[in-house]
């Protein structure tokens, strides 16, 4: 019976996929955020918001918190009998394995990896062991050989003892293939212990079986409720601005660094923008027209001096050329008007 | 914990040392091969070994030391992911087999020099000239041991490589590779071993046939993986030599996880390994788990609290209940008397484990050449029928007991004889056989044997009577004859039957109890908490987040969350509420959209006493709280951002979780 009804939830979930993917058209309606009263927050302001905010049920959640941390004396115990531990669950296990470190792991030799930091490499979790943990200078060729170094050492040193506690393994930089192999044949070493947390709900999927057995996981389910502070600090959200487009600040910060001239350059460029905003086919200021205005307003004396101050508006990405299909070059502020708009005010009101 | 690891070292040389000797046939074939094979095409041995990936790294290690001590000196083991190119592949190469023969003669030191150096020239002239310094050297010097071995087999030995897997290799390195070492077959003698997970037909689709024509290739097929299961089975669970036990739920547990997921032995072994520390962390009555004399000395030592432990197990408490109301108030109260009992206890265990197991194998002799297998084919099944319950009850075993009185032919007798023999020599390793039963069964059969041949003596020499008077009245009178012998053959027959449900009956009722349910102590030795089990070895982990999510009063123990499936409750964290929201989605979702149903459910329960004033404040810390819920499904990778329309997020999963 059980069997059947596993069936039917399975062909239940299949029929959903197919419903969920069916139509190539999506109803959704077509407001954005833009008309949104609401500004968009900054990672600073976000933050100080939400420490304002109560967390909720803080009792329940430090009680399921010590709850998990009954395990640690087992967790070491079969750490040593060389099985590997992952924790997983909703909520951030960040804490919990502070804890553990502090707790348990205290004087020993121990390594802990940001796996949610957004730099972070294989190699420089190798460079890691190998400069701190072995007393090596000198660098290699390949991870390949750095670890084949790494696992001859802790073959001959039988006193080597290291944990390594990852925080996140499944994060966007260290998910490849190559350095889960890696990782893996670095937690087969018998005197290495590895403690992982896993966040995604895919994470499973990048272990095939020969990584699995030399992993050796046990899996233990930790769920805290915790917020991810650290580990959403670095993702960025579509509601949060995004530091790869430009933002106002840093708009008005490259362009207090400007001449005065330089700043009027931008402005007549951004009049020009914005008078046109209502226009889908405009396609930018043609660089003589440009030229001709920004003489006109004795802000530039030949075609040169132009020229050189857009090279440094381009470097600092705050015009795009684009050339039409006469073959002449427009340019254009790749930023939203709205933040223009905001910009030319804010403008007004320095001068 | 010491107990334990002892366990386990022994458990895990049982094991090694099993794999060893299965592996070994298989070895010396190979081993044969190799030495027979010489031609102009590069000799190939492809080894069929299954898609337990992660139990060949034994194989493969044993059988290099078998060449290694057998054949050649020179082995490369290569492994796909160390050999990204032909360039890799060749250093790795000279590396391994550089090191090789140093490990075979340490003695010489000139060879780290070459060593030290091999990064910088890995060619295959370079490797060419190299075996050609050996053999030079070897050739020289014939005396050595080992040298003379060697050359006894082969003016030159060959060089092994092995590709442990050959799937995953790169095919052009690997056709690269195979093309240059057949130019220098002449010089170089190779030869390869390919370790196949699949089927002998990837050599085909990965090898064009320009290369795999110059390859002579021979095929080996090793164990399959699931003998393997029912040996290490019948070696670590169906022996009395291991004190530990394991409850029929958890074999279970671990035997799907075999069948269904993975095949692979290892994985088993590490299953069992856990279930060992996990009993012997958990239960504080596990130190008596070990052999009976050590469990003795130790029961002797126990402190007052450990006894209380003893007396609070439950089959312990049902066998109280069972005596005698005086000595009732003795086993509660003295600790002195509880000790003797419970040493008269643990022996009792002892012996019904040790009959317990010859008289499941006897069963399984029975039960295992029935048609169809109503209780099974493997010793594993019938074994789990048996811990399950209690087996004369079940259904399976009344129809196979009627099977076995169908099936009462005289082919029957020899397969009698047959499970008689593995009796006796079952009975003979199982050195205190403690029951008289089985010889009373023995004599039984052979009783059985010789009225059999009787029989068929009296028939061969009616029918040669039959041929030798040939008139018509003693024809009658011999078939008369004839016609009784039968009928009394009948009765032989019901003699049969009758031993039959003999033996089953004696056998299984006395000795087959499930352990559960009829044996004292047996908490001591049993280890039957499988969701444990289940839950470190195949966890889960979308169900958790799942029910986290949906369901939180699961984790948090707060009225307040309780709620009935279906609908958003206001006072669950914010990220239960995005969830919930996002599961009403289709597969895009509008962010505005989701912002303002998140606001207007998490208004509900400030609403009242929120201010008009306040309010600004009030809805920047809704959004900061909905966008750090997002930020957070998104880690989850329940979302992701999406270029399709602006400002929607896309949806990763479908339906409802």
């Amino acid at each position: 019976l059980a069997k059947k009804t596993k069936e039917d939830k399975m062909s239940n979930l299949v029929e959903e996929y197919f419903e969920a993917h069916s139509s190539s058209k999506v109803l959704t309606s077509d407001r954005t955020l833009q008309k949104l009263r609401k500004r968009r927050l900054n990672q600073q302001t976000l933050h100080d918001l939400l420490k304002k905010a109560p967390l909720a049920y803080a009792a329940e959640i430090k009680e399921l918190n010590q709850q998990h941390e009954s395990l640690f004396s087992k967790w070491m115990l079969q750490l040593h009998l060389g099985f590997n531990i992952v924790l997983y669950g909703l909520g951030s296990k960040r804490d919990l394995l502070e804890k553990f470190r502090t707790s348990v792991l205290q004087g020993s030799l121990h390594l802990v990896v940001n796996g949610y930091f957004p730099s972070i490499t294989v190699r420089s979790i190798l460079n890691s062991i190998t400069e701190e943990v072995l007393d090596h200078i000198g660098n290699f060729r390949s991870p390949l050989d750095q670890l084949e170094f790494i696992i001859k050492r802790f073959k001959e040193d039988s006193s080597l003892q290291l944990y390594v506690l990852i925080h996140n393994l499944d994060s966007q930089m260290l998910r490849g293939e190559r350095s889960q192999q890696i990782l893996a044949q670095l937690s087969s070493l018998p005197r290495i212990y590895l403690i992982a947390s896993i966040d995604h709900i895919n994470a499973p999927l990048m272990w095939d079986q020969a990584k699995l057995s030399l992993y050796n996981w046990l899996w233990y389910e930790t769920t805290t409720f915790s917020p991810y502070v650290e580990e959403t600090s670095y993702e960025n959200s579509l509601l949060v601005q995004q530091s790869g487009s430009l933002a106002l600040s840093s708009l008005t910060h490259v362009l207090r660094s400007l001449t005065l001239n330089a700043r009027g350059i931008f402005r007549l460029l951004a009049q020009h923008q914005l008078e046109n905003k209502d226009n889908p086919s405009y396609p930018g200021l043609s660089f003589q027209d440009f030229y001709q205005q920004c003489r006109e307003a004795f802000l530039v004396n030949s075609d040169l001096t132009l020229r050189a101050q857009l090279t440094e508006f381009r470097d600092h990405k705050l015009i795009r050329t684009k050339r039409g299909a006469d073959g002449v070059e427009y340019l254009l502020i790749p930023v939203d008007d709205s933040t223009l708009t905001d910009f030319l005010e804010k403008e007004d009101e320095d001068v | 914990q010491q107990i334990q690891e002892d366990l386990n070292k022994q458990l895990f040389d049982n094991l090694v040392s099993f794999l060893r000797r299965s592996h070994s046939e298989f070895q010396e074939k190979t081993k044969e091969w190799t030495c027979r094979m010489k031609s102009r095409e590069i000799p190939t041995a492809a080894l069929v070994l299954g898609v337990n990936v992660t139990d060949h790294d034994l194989t493969f290690r044993s059988l290099s030391e078998v060449l290694q001590n057998n054949i050649t000196p020179y082995i490369a083991l290569l492994e796909a992911k160390d050999c990204p190119g032909i360039k890799n592949l060749m250093q790795k190469l000279m590396g391994q087999l550089m090191n090789c023969y140093i490990e075979v003669d340490s003695l010489e030191d000139e060879d780290c020099v070459q060593v030290s150096q091999k990064r910088m020239r890995c060619s295959m002239t370079s490797l060419i000239n190299w075996y050609e310094s050996v053999t030079k050297k070897m050739d020289s010097k014939t005396p050595s041991k080992k040298r003379t071995s060697c050359s006894r087999h082969w003016q030159s030995p060959p060089v092994v490589v092995i590709f442990k897997d050959m799937e995953s290799f790169i095919t052009k390195v690997l056709q690269d590779f195979i093309v240059i070492s057949s130019q220098h077959i002449r010089e170089l003698p190779l030869v390869l071993i390919f370790g196949i997970a699949t089927s002998p037909m990837i050599i085909h689709s990965l090898l064009p046939h320009s290369v795999s024509s110059l390859l002579c290739i021979e095929l080996f097929q090793s164990l399959s993986c699931k003998e393997h299961l029912s040996t290490v089975i019948d070696k670590l669970l169906l022996t009395a030599q291991f004190p530990f036990k394991l409850g029929e739920k958890v074999l279970q547990v671990l035997i799907n996880i075999f069948l269904y997921h993975d095949f692979s032995v290892q994985n088993f072994i590490k299953g069992f390994q856990l279930c060992i520390v996990e009993h012997f962390y958990s239960q504080p009555l596990s130190v008596l788990c070990c052999q009976l004399v050590d469990a003795k000395k130790r029961v002797n030592s126990l402190s007052h609290d450990q006894c209380e432990n003893i007396r609070r197990l439950p089959s312990f408490r049902r066998y109280v209940e069972s005596q005698a109301s005086q000595k009732q108030i003795a086993l509660l109260t003295a600790d002195n008397f509880l000790k003797e009992i419970i040493q008269k206890l643990l022996e009792d265990l002892h012996v019904y484990h040790e009959n317990y197991v010859s008289v499941l194998r006897c069963l399984h002799v029975f039960t295992s050449s029935l048609p169809k297998y109503p209780l099974g084919k493997q010793i594993r099944e019938l074994y789990c029928a048996c811990l399950e319950n209690r087996v004369w009850e079940t259904e399976e075993y009344e129809s196979s007991l009627q099977l076995a009185r169908m099936l009462n032919k005289s082919d029957l007798v020899t397969m009698l004889q047959q499970c008689v023999e593995i009796f006796v020599s079952s009975s003979g390793k199982e050195f205190d056989k403690t029951v008289e039963k089985l010889k009373e069964f023995l004599t039984q059969f052979q009783k059985l044997e010789a009225e059999a041949f009787q029989e068929q003596d009296v028939s061969v020499s009616s029918q040669k009577e039959l041929q030798k008077k040939t008139d018509l009245y003693h024809l009658q009178k011999t078939l008369l004859e004839l016609k009784e012998s039968r009928r009394s053959k009948k009765l032989t027959k019901f003699e049969k039957l009758r031993f039959e449900v003999v033996d089953y009956i004696d056998s299984l009722v006395r000795n087959y109890l499930v352990p559960a349910d009829h044996k004292t102590l047996h908490e001591i030795v049993y280890f039957n908490t499988a969701s444990v089990l289940r839950g470190h070895l195949n966890a889960a982990p979308r169900i958790a987040l799942h029910t986290a999510l949906n369901n939180p009063y699961c984790y948090l123990k707060n009225q307040a969350l309780k709620s009935d499936g279906g609908s958003i409750s206001n006072k669950a964290p914010d990220i239960c509420i995005v969830y919930k929201l996002h599961l009403e989605c289709g597969r895009l979702i509008n962010l505005v959209d989701w912002l303002e149903a998140f606001s207007t459910v998490v208004m509900a329960v400030e609403g009242p006493n929120a201010d008009a004033a306040s309010s600004d404040q009030v809805d920047d810390i809704i959004h900061a709280r909905f966008i750090r819920a997002v930020s957070e499904l998104e880690l989850l990778g329940f979302i992701k951002p999406s270029k399709q329309k602006t400002d929607h997020v896309a949806r990763l999963t479908w339906g409802g979780c």
